[in-house]
Order: structure tokens, then sequence, then C-alpha cells
């Protein structure tokens, strides 16, 4: 146990470590399947361990504290570096003062280190580690081709890779240490240490769009690093442990004060990106897209929504809470909306990212078990799903060499395969009988006790539905026969796009068993089994959920649509109407002088309305009010 | 048994298909007033569908040009089978008065097979619902043909 | 008990198209009178729809077959269902299921007409789905569940507690019946700036399975209506009687909207009046 712990941790580090140091892609490419595989068998071989928590006394003869400060130091003195080397007083000013605040946190204030259990494991780190070892390692590895891709198309005079697949790893182990540490400075180690692996790959490109975004990012996260180490200080303060599960075991307002929660909860925001904080992930788009696909849709962003489920059980009964919900909410909401207004395929991804984020920040809020329930559902798939679509549009976008939904039109005519898992990552977002849709209605059935999140909720799953049916659709739009030839990709795309789809659903129809899972072990603290489970139907006081039985539906009505498919290829293939004056070629039509002239019938993206330059500024408004709500309440 | 029910909805509800070839517009102005209350088509389950994807009964007025010969054309192949082609009024029989203008193709028959001839200038409503009437029995025909 | 549930699921299954059917042929009768026309036989939208049936099978594109295949499967879920007193926020999202397959299948042509009218049903759905998820909050937080079944257990009509609810509920049958002034996307009328809409491209065979998929729809809306009279049949029948004859009344009385007005005044109005009476409930 404690030396699968240590492989999950360590062993990227030693694979980025070689990957930079070698510069042979062959040996790149066999030394990340290497480690990604391992990694995945090591996540798998964790499951039958959980819960367990344990402290090393030493590794490899070295104190773990000891271990981790030298390092601490280092990654603080880089951001400061690169502060000052792109001249950004944003990232200086929250560098400096972190840096004096650890110092005298870890000198003054904490010079005997009082004893912590370095390490602990339940089932909520485990799906995380399950996640970023699995979904991370997919996504390396389909990094593969696509950076070979990239670097192609790019020509930089000397290929950047080993430092690309360098950061990459490093950031799996980064992720790993995350989420199975209980120490909390060596928590808030790791969270910076993502930082700056985010920061490094937005800027992987070295344009100057590219390096600006990058530096956005880097200031943000840095606010939120400083507002971590503050809350760190206060809860030492209070309560005299940075032990996670006893700081989690204080209820707040008893010993526990509400600032430093609302401080932590900050930090957690910002790392989600939660309004009024979206735009670094917005910006960070402009990262080559496996980067997007890892950390900001599957991963490191989730690290928010993580540490504010651990801390839910501190929060419960407090008024934090139901804020923390209806702040959630609003950005569910205001994340759709903003979705909604995009035509760029990946802006939509960053922007439903968010407000997926937000609903699963809401559940963190609610703090009932059907919540957490749907909390950790949304998390399990999102990530799933969110890698694939992100992977997909990378894919696209090497292919047609745009990421705009109105150049995707009729895409299934060109890249039959890439266009149908699309298409299917968007069912699986939006349509029962699959996880997230689940997840979405357990997370509404939870909040309908609250006005103000189910009216935020019910107004944002409406927009969601909308902004993904209108790519579904964009992507299937042409005539065809029914014949199709498969594009050519690499294997390992291929394999990474297919093993996500079949995962995602698979794991759909596991969602009984995952919850079973969740609840055997007990998942947290104060969190009762909240359904009852027969024959793969979910069911409480108030709601019921027949998964089994509306997957196997859904299986059946799917095979009867495929075969009413094969009967349609035989009938008669038709032009569209075009008023009689169409043409051989597919939207031409027959002009004025007989001349031909195309019909242009673009998506709707309400701009007028959901637009981003007119939403942005009254959303964070809005959104800036409830969080100085949040953190001025707590005053 | 399935047979003589699908034959018996064939012929109760036909959907026609209206397009004006270039008419003086008296003919289609008779067409729309089989809509109104005085003849009210919609009691023989006929609807004006504006579209071929949809239509069993294709109504054609005026004269046919070398512009929209293939409009005409397209309009027709886009009908689903079994279906009936009507031509209306002096125009869409021969090309009427302006048949031995220099652009005119001539009637409708000229371009897709026509089965149910409506004379007039314009043709009078109670004509076109006995043309759409006579119309419905070689759709009858045609159905039975179709599947034989 | 097995029995029960598999004579619900036939009922449902059953009902929807015969139901609806019937339905679809009353209104269209009473639609005539209220233009001075006779009007077609009762059991015509039977006959169109058999007819469709045997057309010649003519696709734009194979996906539509796919679409209107799952268009119909998830309608006729969703009305089994609610036939099973199931959870009601299933049922929406089963709902909205098929409709947003019907989108995807009028997308999947490149004729402007069918892709506008698409986008106005994308529009429509967005209008009313929160809508009717508010209502599904409004019953829970009167009767404390989700379940349909909860609601036949009261002792009184619901009706009594979400008047507001009511007539949201109105508005989202307006939309959904596809009446003036919410036909945006397509309707049985001539709709000659749009062809037919969503429906343009669909023909035949494809064209009539998304006919039962809508029947399946009315009859599950007129459902959610009867829910607001649970304790007696007859008030159940006489209470979805009168709004679908309002909503008739409403389709020829007034002109089409646009969608912008849809959506200001849908929203607008229908948010209000479930907040006026959510927090009602809520406060009581």
């Amino acid at each position: 146990m404690q030396t699968i712990t240590f492989m999950l941790i360590l062993l990227p580090f030693l694979g980025a470590l070689s990957c930079y140091a070698i510069r042979s892609a062959p040996v790149r490419s066999f030394i990340v399947l290497s480690t990604g595989c391992i990694l995945i068998t090591c996540s798998l071989l964790l499951i039958s361990y959980v819960p367990f928590t344990f402290s090393p006394e030493t590794v490899f003869g070295l104190d773990v504290h000891g271990l981790i400060q030298i390092p601490d130091f280092i990654l603080m003195f880089a951001i400061l570096y690169y502060g000052i080397k792109h001249r950004s007083i944003l990232v200086i000013i929250p560098a400096a003062l972190q840096i004096i605040l650890v110092i005298w946190f870890e000198v003054f204030m904490i010079a005997d280190h009082p004893t912590t259990q370095a390490f602990y494991c339940d089932n909520l780190s485990l799906i995380m580690v399950l996640i970023i070892s699995i979904v991370g390692s997919i996504i390396c590895f389909q990094a593969i081709p696509y950076m070979k891709n990239h670097e192609e198309h790019l020509h930089p005079a000397t290929s950047r890779q080993p430092r690309f697949f360098f950061v990459m790893l490093f950031f799996l182990g980064v992720m790993n240490g995350l989420v199975l540490s209980n120490d909390m400075t060596v928590i808030h180690f790791f969270f910076e240490a993502t930082t700056l692996c985010s920061f490094l790959l937005i800027g992987h490109d070295g344009t100057e769009i590219a390096v600006r975004n990058s530096v956005r990012a880097l200031w943000m996260n840095s606010i939120g690093c400083l507002a971590f180490i503050v809350s760190l200080i206060m809860i030492y303060r209070n309560i005299g442990s940075i032990d996670m599960q006893q700081v989690i075991r204080t209820p707040a307002g008893a010993g526990l004060s509400f600032l430093s929660l609302s401080l932590l909860c900050f930090a957690c925001f910002v790392k989600s990106a939660q309004f009024p904080m979206q735009s670094w992930l917005v910006g960070a788009m402009v990262a080559p897209t496996p980067v997007s696909a890892l950390l900001h849709s599957s991963t490191m962003v989730k690290v928010g929504v993580y540490l504010a489920l651990r801390l839910a059980p501190a929060m419960q009964g407090s008024f934090l809470s139901p804020c923390i919900a209806i702040f959630g909410a609003f950005t569910f909401l205001a994340g759709a909306a903003l979705a909604l207004g995009q035509s760029n395929g990946k802006k939509v991804l960053a922007y439903s990212t968010i407000s997926n984020l937000g609903l699963i920040f809401a559940c963190a809020g609610l703090n009932t078990p059907e919540s957490m329930t749907a909390a950790v559902l949304l998390i399990i798939f999102h990530a799933v799903i969110k890698a694939m679509l992100f992977l997909c549009v990378g894919t696209i976008e090497q292919h047609i060499e745009s990421r705009d939904i109105e150049d995707m039109r009729g895409l299934y005519a060109k890249m039959p395969l890439t266009a149908l898992i699309t298409v299917m990552g968007v069912v699986m977002m939006i349509m029962p009988p699959f996880g997230l849709l689940l997840g979405k209605w357990m997370a509404m059935e939870a909040a309908a006790g609250n006005i103000f999140v189910i009216i935020l909720a019910a107004v944002g799953s409406a927009l969601t539905a909308m902004y993904w049916a209108r790519w579904a659709g964009t992507l299937m739009s042409d005539p065809f026969a029914g014949i199709f030839h498969l594009e050519k990709q690499p294997a390992l795309t291929w394999g990474a796009l297919l093993s996500l789809c079949t995962g995602a659903g698979i794991l759909s129809i596991a969602v009984p068993w995952i919850y079973r899972g969740l609840f055997t072990a007990a998942m947290n603290l104060n969190y009762a089994p909240p359904y009852s489970l027969k024959n793969g139907i979910l069911e409480n006081a108030y709601g019921v959920f027949a998964v089994l039985p509306l997957c196997l539906i859904a299986v059946l009505g799917f095979l009867q649509s495929i075969w009413a498919v094969r009967g349609a290829t035989q009938a008669r293939i038709c032009p569209p109407y075009l008023s009689g004056i169409h043409t051989a070629e597919p939207r031409v039509f027959l002009g004025p002088m007989n001349k031909l002239i195309k019909a242009e019938a673009g998506n709707y993206y309400l701009s007028n309305i959901f637009g981003e330059r007119k939403l942005t500024v009254w959303i964070n408004l809005a959104a800036g009010m409830l969080l100085t709500l949040i953190v001025g309440g707590a005053l | 048994m399935f047979e003589k029910i699908l034959t018996k909805a064939r012929m109760l509800s036909p959907w026609v298909l209206h397009f004006d070839c270039g008419s003086c517009n008296g003919c289609d102005i008779e067409v729309l007033a089989c809509l109104t209350p005085v003849y009210d088509l919609e009691r023989f389950g006929i609807i004006n569908t504006g579209n071929p994807m949809h239509a069993d009964i294709f109504l054609v007025t005026g004269t046919v040009n070398h512009r929209n010969k293939q409009v005409l054309r397209n309009l027709y192949d886009q009908i689903p089978e079994p279906k009936v082609v009507v031509a209306l009024g002096a125009c869409g029989l021969t090309g009427g008065v302006f048949r031995e203008a220099y652009n005119v193709v001539g009637g409708v028959d000229k371009v897709i097979p026509v089965d149910v001839y409506v004379p007039g200038c314009p043709a009078k409503p109670e004509a076109i619902i006995d043309g759409v009437v006579l119309g419905l029995e070689k759709f009858r025909q045609k159905a039975s043909a179709m599947h034989s | 008990m097995t029995g029960h549930v598999l004579m619900m699921i036939v009922a449902g299954l059953v009902a929807g198209p015969l139901l609806g059917g019937l339905i679809a042929g009353f209104d269209r009768i009473l639609t005539a009178r209220f233009q001075s026309r006779i009007g077609p036989p009762l059991l015509q939208p039977f006959y169109d729809v058999i007819k469709l049936f045997g057309k010649e099978k003519q696709v734009v594109n194979v996906w539509q077959a796919f679409c209107a295949n799952a268009y119909l499967t998830a309608a006729s879920i969703s009305l089994v269902l609610f036939f099973l007193r199931s959870d009601l926020l299933l049922i929406l999202f089963i709902q909205a299921v098929g409709a947003v397959f019907l989108v995807v299948g009028a997308f999947s042509s490149t004729s402007p007409y069918s892709q506008a009218g698409a986008h106005r049903e994308l529009l429509q759905i967005l209008c009313y789905e929160p809508l009717l998820i508010f209502i599904a909050v409004g019953i829970y937080l009167h009767t404390g569940s989700f379940k349909i079944e909860a609601v036949y257990a009261l002792k009184q009509p619901l009706l009594l507690k979400l008047p507001f609810l009511f007539l949201v509920l109105n508005f989202v049958l307006t939309i959904k019946l596809r009446k003036s002034p919410f036909d945006l996307s397509t309707s049985h009328h001539a709709h000659q700036e749009l062809v037919k809409g969503l429906l343009t491209d669909y023909s035949g065979p494809i064209l009539a399975l998304t006919e039962i998929a809508h029947w399946y729809e009315t009859v599950l809306v007129l459902g959610f209506c009867s829910l607001f009279w649970t304790t007696n049949p007859l008030g159940a029948i006489l209470l979805v009687g009168i709004t679908y004859f309002v909503e008739i009344w409403i389709d020829n009385v007034s002109a089409r909207m646009n969608w912008r007005w849809m959506l200001g005044y849908g929203w607008a109005m229908g948010i209000t009046l479930s907040l006026v009476n959510l927090v009602w409930l809520y406060v009581r």
C-alpha cells in the first residue's frame, strides 16, 4: 500500500525527468506509455486498500515534511522568477507575500511540527486518483501523436516536446500527491505546483497571446494560493492542527473560524475558475488540446471541487454552506449562458467546464448525502466525457484547421468516426441514462428545497441542453447516404477516444455499483447512504431513478434506431428542400442568371443576449458580489 | 386487410403541393378559394402542404418556361411515390395564350407526366375539387401498381 | 404487482397513439368550427399517419431515421413512466431526449428551412424546459416527493395549491402543442415562411413516426395537466377538457410571435409566476 502510494506520486516524476533528459522521440514515447500503464495498474491496485491512512517516518532516509519544504521554496521562488521575467506585478506581489507568509509560518509558528497523518485515502481520494491516473494517462498517450503533428505544423526551431512531456508527467505526480496528502502544508505545496504546471503548459507555444494568457493564469492562481496559505495560518491558530481530517472534524464556528474556511473556498473557486476568476481558464484554451483535456477539464480544475467536497462536513449547518450552493448554482447558469453565446468549440467546452464545476460546488454547498453522491458522480463523468470531447476537438482541429463550430458543419462526411464519438460525448453530457445526467438529476432533487438554487439550476440546465444539441446537430449536418470511409488517425488517438467513450458508457451502466462502493466504506463523515438500491434502481423517499432498466431500454432503443438507419440506407436519397432550385452540390442553389449560390444557414448564437462582451461584465459583477457576501459574511 | 385500410387511408388523406409555374395568379386564387369556408377542402382530408416531401398530389398552374422547368422537375422528383400530377387551367394544360412566346416550353406535360387535366381560365374551384377527386382514383391505381 | 406494472406499460404504449390521435382529430374539427368550416372526420389524423406509412421511403440523411426512431422511443418511454407514476424529473429529462433528437434530425438536413426550424425548436425547448422543472419543484414542495404517486395520494386537488404554476403549465402547453402564438418551429397550418420548419425534410414513414411521437407528447403534457385535479376523475377530465379548449381558442385568436418575444415573455412571466407560487409554498 505504501509502495503503491509512493509509486503513484514519485513514478511520474521519474518519467518526467527521463523524458526531459533523453531527447529521442521513440524513447520518449516508450517512457510515456510505460509510465502511464504502470500508473493505471497502480491506481487499480489501490482500490482494494481503501480507506487507509499512514504516515511514514522517513522516505529514503529523509523526513517527509522536510522533503516537501525545500521544493516548496524552490517552487515559490520559481513563480517569483517568472513574475519578474514577465514583469507582472500581479504575480510578484502575491508570490512575494506568499514566501514571507510561508517562512513566517514554517519557522516561527510551527517550529516543532505537529504530528499529522501524512497520507490519507478514502473513496473520494480514490476516485480522484483513478481519474488522474487513468484518464490522465490516456490523455498523455493521445498527446504523443498530437504533439508530433502539432510541431510539424508549427516548425519550432528546437523541439519543445521534452519540456512538454516533462511537465505533463510531472503534473500527474503532483495531482496524485495532492489528493492523497492529508497534511495541509503538503496540499498547499502541490496546489501551488499545479499552478506552475498550468502556467508552463499554457505558455507552451510561446506565442504572444499564449504568454499573456499564461501570465494571467499565474497571477490569478497565485492569489488563490495566497488565500490558501492565509487560511492555513488561521486554521492553525484556531485549532493548532494542519491535519485535514482533524480540520473537517471541527465544525465551523466551533473553534474553526468562518473566515479561514471561506478563504479556503475562495482558493478552491480560483482553482476551479469560477466567476469572476473564469478568464484564466478561457484564456488557457490557447494551449495544445491535450493540456486543455488534462489540466483544464478533467483533473486540475477538479482540485477546487475536490477540496470543497473534503471541507463540506466542516461547513455543515453553517451559513457558508448555502452561500456556496447559491454561488455554485449561479456559476452553473452563467457558464451555460456564456457557452450558448460561443461558436468557438474549445471555448464552449471551457465555459461548459466552468458551468459543471459550478454545479458540483452547488452540490458541495447543499451538503446533503444526496448532493454529495451527485457531486461525486458529476466529478467522475465530467472528467471522462469532457476529456474525450477535448481530445475530439483537438483531433478535429488538426484535421480541418479550425475550432469553430460553424466550420464543423457536415463533419460527419469528412471524419465520420470522430464526429460520431463527439456526438456520443454530447449525448452523454445531456441525456439519460448516462451518468452526468443522473448526477444532474440527483443534484436537482437535492436542491429542490432551496428555491434560489433550483431556479438557477433549472434555467442553466435548459441552456446546457441547447448549446450541446446545437453542436451535435451541426456535426451531423450534411446530405449523407450511409456508406462511410473511415478517416485515418494514429492508433493512439483512436485508442484514447474509443476507450474514453466506451469507458463512459460502461461507467454509466455501472452507476449502481459505483454508488454501493461509494457508501460501503463510509465515504465521509455525517453522510448516510441516501438511496436504497434494488434491481439497479436508485430510490429514496422523494425520487426514483431506474438506472439499469433505463440503460436496458436505451440500449434496445439504440439498436432499434440503428436498425432503422440500416433500413434507411436502402431508401431513396433525396436532396434537401431548397424551394425546388437545388443543384447536385449540397447547399448550393441556382440563383438569378443561372448563377450558383450557396445557401447559408448559420447557427443561432444569440450573441446579442448571451455574447461574451455583453454578459461577462454583469456576470463578473454579480459573482463578485456573491463572493464578497461569502467572504465578508464570514468576518 | 392491411392493404384495404391503407388504400382507404390514402383516399382520405391527399396532401397537396401547389406550384405556380408563372400563371396570372387567376388559378392560384381559385386554388386558395378551395381552402376557404365556402368549399372547405379539409373536409376531404386535403391539406395544402407547401412542401414536396410531404405531398401526394402535385397541383400545377401556369405556363412552363425554360427558367422554371427544372424547378418543376425537381419538385416532382422530391415527392415520394405514389404521386399524382394535376395540371390546372389553360396555361397549365397547353401554355395558354403564352404558348407562342419565345421563352415558353408549353404545358406541364412537356416536363413531367400529368394525370389529370383541369381546363378553365381560370379553373373554377368546383372543377379543381373535381380534378383532385379524379386524381385520387389515379392515385389508387398507382398505389396498387406500386405494391404489385 | 408485476402484472399491474405490465398492464400500465401496455396501457401507456397504447394510450399514446390512440388518445393522441383522437385528440388531434378533435382539435382539427374544433379549429375548423372556429373558422366556420366543417373540418375533417374525427379519425383524420389516423388516416394521415397510415397513409404516410404507405409512402415511399425517402430520406435526406440516414440519421433522420435514427433520430425519428429515438424521438418516438423517448416519447413513448416518458408516457409509460407517467403511467407507472414514476419520478417527475426523470420523465421530463426523457421527454427532453426525444425533443433533442427531433432537432438533431432536422439539423442533419442542410436545408435552411430545417435549420431555422431546428433552431426555433431549440429556443422553444429552452423556453419551456425550466418552466416544467419549476412545476415539478412546486409539486415537490407541496407533496414532499417528486413521484407522481404522491400527487395521487393527495386529499385536495393540486390546483388549489399551485394556481400560478397551472398557468405556467398552460404556457408550456401552448408551446408543446405547437399552437399560436408559439408555433414557431412547425405547425399543422400553412406555414409558408418556413415551409414546414423542423419537419420539412422528414417524409413518408419517418414523418409518420414523428407524428406518433408528437401524440405521445401531447398525451403526456395533458397528463401533467390532469395532475392538478387528481381527487376526482371527472374533475380531471373537465380540467383537461377546458384547458384544451382554451388552447385551441388561443391558437385561433392569436398571431405567431417571434422567438425573442417568446423567450422574453415566457421567462419573465413564467419565472415570476413560478417564483410567486414557490415562495408561497415555501413560506407556508
